[in-house]
């Protein structure tokens, strides 16, 4: 069996993580030791780049990187307090905003050399809103608007509004990419965005365990392209945990404990809708203008709530992903007030119930632990398709 | 088009259904001009144009009844350009609207609830709640709705309405149109923007056109267009004669009387009827007439109103001297007119509805309260924290600190819900309100 061990090494080969997984026979462990965001800020800037903190979850990575920038996303983070940001959002905002909002006031990402809010819904909108009008926060903050749909109209604005964000971040960073600069960005991210589309293909040959899984999935959130697809490809063959398949929808799956709580109750997680994830599988394109090429990676994802795709749509690739890897039920698992994927669960339900899946939806409330209350829910449903 | 449908639709609304229904008005309008005026209520006697706004709504929801197989229906969101399809006779469907009727008759929580029985939460909009509820049970005060043939979504007052209409599609399986309106973080729109925006604009035509079965006239668009500028401009002036002290009309008037513009915008008979409550108005303003009868404090609303406590709001309000002068919820309807241009129709258009001011941001909004204030001579501003409206909510916080901070002037975050009583605490409200009516009488 292995251990895993992802270490970073930065500042030796310029945050490519040393090593990953070793054998050891004392059974699947993990130790995670990927660096944190705040090292990474460290990092990035010793490296030459400039850290930007990015809101999720459609944004332009080969763009960010050729202006000389370094994503480092915020989900969150789960374990802050909603106190500082409850100051400027109401007590119905979701808690990716109003965390998030903590988290920099807290200085949670202190020298970021700029924020970044796509508009992937309303709650973001308030947040780029209020944080860019109302200054409660220090970078400059930058919008992205993420079209509703994949019409020729919608991918031409796309391609506009892509250069646009360049335009501010040549203007922050004072940097113009050369073609070099460009092939060099393109090179690394779809080769990252290629590796995590492996890691999903090669699933159910992976010996990790969810936790593990997904703590490489995630780990794309702040890695650098080159130390994510060192980490992907580490990732060992083998026989992976046995358990009740399920997929998992919904944003984000915090906290991360849901995945050993889901281990105790013999289910195990074989393929995902997550916006942290499954979502954000791009078929990125070869060659060709590099803003046309950011915009047609990004309406490359699956179907997606945010961006306007039908629901029916949505349900299709569900059934279709749960055929393919043999999952028995979805879990819907959504962070309350999050309004693109409250409205598509009831027929989402209706059309796998139809094809005959079991469907669980829970709405949680972020935090370091998940209430006895949804932990007994989803025992009961694992339950069920046992 | 069937005979039958054609049939009824001529028996039913254009016959008996009008008729009854100005016989009606005039009786409502009888009874009005005979009731004696009480001094002792705060409020003076509602406006006399009321009787024909209600005549108009009734007919338009009749007309609805009797609409399919006679008439292309469309379901449109509150900020899309009807204007389009108006030009290709389609009868007009405007969930918002149909779903604070049924807030303001006390329909909304149980048609909440049989969505929620569907498994919709109750953390989404209570107008979508509300009409995802008749959708399902075919429950509605207005008897019966169209099902539409073209649905269409503009997403200038939040993303939500796409969230939405997608379900709409699924549920009625008619096309679902959609007008992306990029959200205005800065004061002009870029030309990507409007670029963007006119595209798609032209790109409702020839779908529009195949669901009506009828050719676009670029002629007959051009004079929707100036109907709509024509209505608009005088719903603004309505609403910008509240500055006159004491204001002759409320907030909560212009809540009631927001229908037409939203839901008859371009048509002839909007236009004369905002003509004649405009002279209505007038005639108050001349008789030294004010919609409160003791004005003490005027207030400016932000945010869309509670459509369940209306009335009473109101009445509690105006005995205390309170006239809520003015919202940045109707102006929206007003504020867009002098963009419209019938000579560049569909650029015109792009403009205007990438502008209403649930497509600007916090701080265009805060700056848009600041100018209101100051026109309207607010003593303060309630802030409805619309717990079923998150765009129109998120940023209250800071806007409000920004009116008491900078502009100086009381300001109170009101917790509720425009469709959802649930929601809504009375007690704790009526706490607050005081409170927020004492500061002002400092």
């Amino acid at each position: 069996m292995h251990r895993v061990v992802a270490a970073i090494a930065a500042t030796q080969t310029n945050l490519r993580p040393a090593a990953f997984f070793d054998e050891n026979g004392s059974g699947m462990s993990v130790t995670a030791q990927l660096p944190n965001r705040r090292e990474i800020l460290t990092e990035v800037r010793r490296s030459g780049y400039r850290p930007v903190a990015v809101l999720p979850y459609h944004y332009p990575r080969a763009l960010l990187r050729a202006h000389g920038f370094h994503p480092v996303e915020l989900w969150g983070p789960p374990d802050v307090p909603r106190d500082e940001g409850s100051r400027h959002f109401q007590p119905y905002t979701c808690d990716i905003v109003v965390r998030a909002t903590s988290f920099l006031l807290r200085g949670g990402l202190d020298g970021v050399d700029a924020l970044l809010v796509p508009h992937t819904c309303d709650a973001l909108q308030g947040m780029g809103s209020v944080v860019g009008d109302f200054g409660p926060v220090a970078p400059p903050v930058l919008t992205l608007y993420l079209p509703r749909g994949e019409r020729p109209a919608d991918r031409e604005f796309l391609v506009a509004e892509l250069r646009r964000l360049a335009a501010a971040l040549e203007e922050i960073g004072g940097r113009t990419p050369s073609v070099v600069d460009w092939d060099e960005a393109f090179g690394a991210e779809d080769a990252a965005d290629r590796a995590l589309a492996g890691l999903y293909d090669r699933r159910a040959g992976l010996a990790a365990t969810d936790r593990e899984f997904y703590t490489v999935v995630r780990a794309r959130e702040y890695l650098t392209a080159e130390a994510f697809s060192a980490l992907a490809g580490s990732v060992p063959e083998g026989e992976p945990p046995g358990g009740v398949p399920v997929m998992l929808s919904g944003i984000v799956p915090e906290p991360m404990t849901l995945f050993d709580h889901l281990a105790k109750m013999g289910a195990r997680v074989v393929a995902d809708d997550l916006a942290c994830g499954g979502r954000r599988r791009y078929d990125p394109p070869a060659g060709g203008d590099p803003f046309e090429r950011t915009a047609d990676r990004i309406l490359s994802g699956p179907p997606d709530p945010t961006r306007g795709a039908p629901i029916a749509a949505r349900a299709a690739r569900l059934v279709e992903q749960m055929e393919k890897t043999g999952a028995r039920g979805l879990l819907i698992y959504d962070v309350k007030f999050c309004e693109p994927e409250l409205f598509d669960v009831p027929l989402l339900r209706s059309r796998l119930v139809e094809e005959g899946f079991g469907v669980l939806h829970v709405e949680v409330e972020m935090g370091t632990e998940l209430p006895q209350q949804t932990l007994t829910r989803i025992e009961a449903f694992v339950e069920t398709l046992q | 088009m069937s005979l039958g449908a054609r049939l009824r639709h001529l028996a039913a609304y254009r016959l008996a259904g009008r008729a009854a229904l100005a016989l009606n008005r005039r009786r409502e309008e009888r009874a009005a001009d005979r009731r004696p005026v009480d001094p002792t209520r705060a409020l003076t006697p509602p406006l006399r144009s009321s009787a024909r706004m209600r005549q108009m709504m009734s007919e338009h929801y009749l007309e609805g009844r009797h609409a399919s197989g006679v008439r292309p229906v469309a379901w449109v969101t509150s900020g899309a350009p009807a204007e389009i399809l108006k030009a290709l006779d389609f009868f007009i469907i405007y969930p918002e609207n149909h779903a604070a009727l049924c807030g303001a008759r006390r329909h909304a929580q149980a048609l909440c609830e049989a969505a929620e029985d569907a498994g919709y939460s109750r953390d989404i909009c209570s107008y979508a709640r509300t009409d995802i509820g008749t959708a399902l049970t075919g429950n509605t005060p207005v008897g019966r709705l169209p099902p539409p043939d073209l649905l269409l979504c503009c997403t200038n007052i939040c993303q939500t309405v796409l969230y939405w209409y997608r379900v709409l599609a699924d549920h009625y399986g008619c096309p679902l149109v959609l007008v992306d309106t990029p959200f205005q973080y800065r004061e002009t729109p870029l030309e990507h923007e409007v670029a963007y925006v006119r595209r798609q604009l032209e790109e409702i035509v020839p779908v529009a056109e195949k669901v009506a079965g009828r050719r676009f006239s670029e002629e007959r668009f051009t004079e929707v267009v100036a109907e709509a500028k024509a209505a608009s401009e005088l719903w603004l002036e309505i609403l910008e004669r509240a500055r006159h002290r004491p204001a002759p009309l409320t907030a909560f008037d212009a809540f009631t009387h927001l229908g037409p513009i939203v839901d008859m915008r371009g048509d002839a008979e909007t236009t004369g009827y905002y003509r004649s409550m405009l002279a209505e108005i007038d005639r108050r303003i001349a008789d030294g007439v004010g919609a409160v009868r003791e004005e003490r404090h005027r207030v400016l609303w932000d945010n869309l109103p509670i459509w369940y406590r209306i009335g009473s709001l109101s009445r509690w309000l105006a005995e205390r001297g309170v006239n809520v002068v003015a919202s940045t919820y109707t102006h929206a309807w007003g504020e867009l007119a002098p963009l419209m241009d019938p000579s560049d129709t569909f650029g015109s258009m792009a403009r205007v509805y990438m502008h209403p001011i649930l497509n600007r941001s916090a701080g265009q909004k805060l700056d848009a309260m600041r100018r209101m204030v100051g026109e309207f001579e607010a003593d303060g501003v309630i802030l409805h924290s619309d717990r079923s409206c998150k765009p129109y909510s998120l940023g209250q916080i800071d806007q409000r600190d920004g009116l008491v901070n900078q502009v100086g002037v009381p300001a109170l975050l009101l917790d509720a819900d425009h469709n959802d009583p649930r929601a809504y605490a009375e007690e704790q409200a009526a706490g607050r309100l005081e409170a927020f009516v004492e500061m002002m009488a400092r």
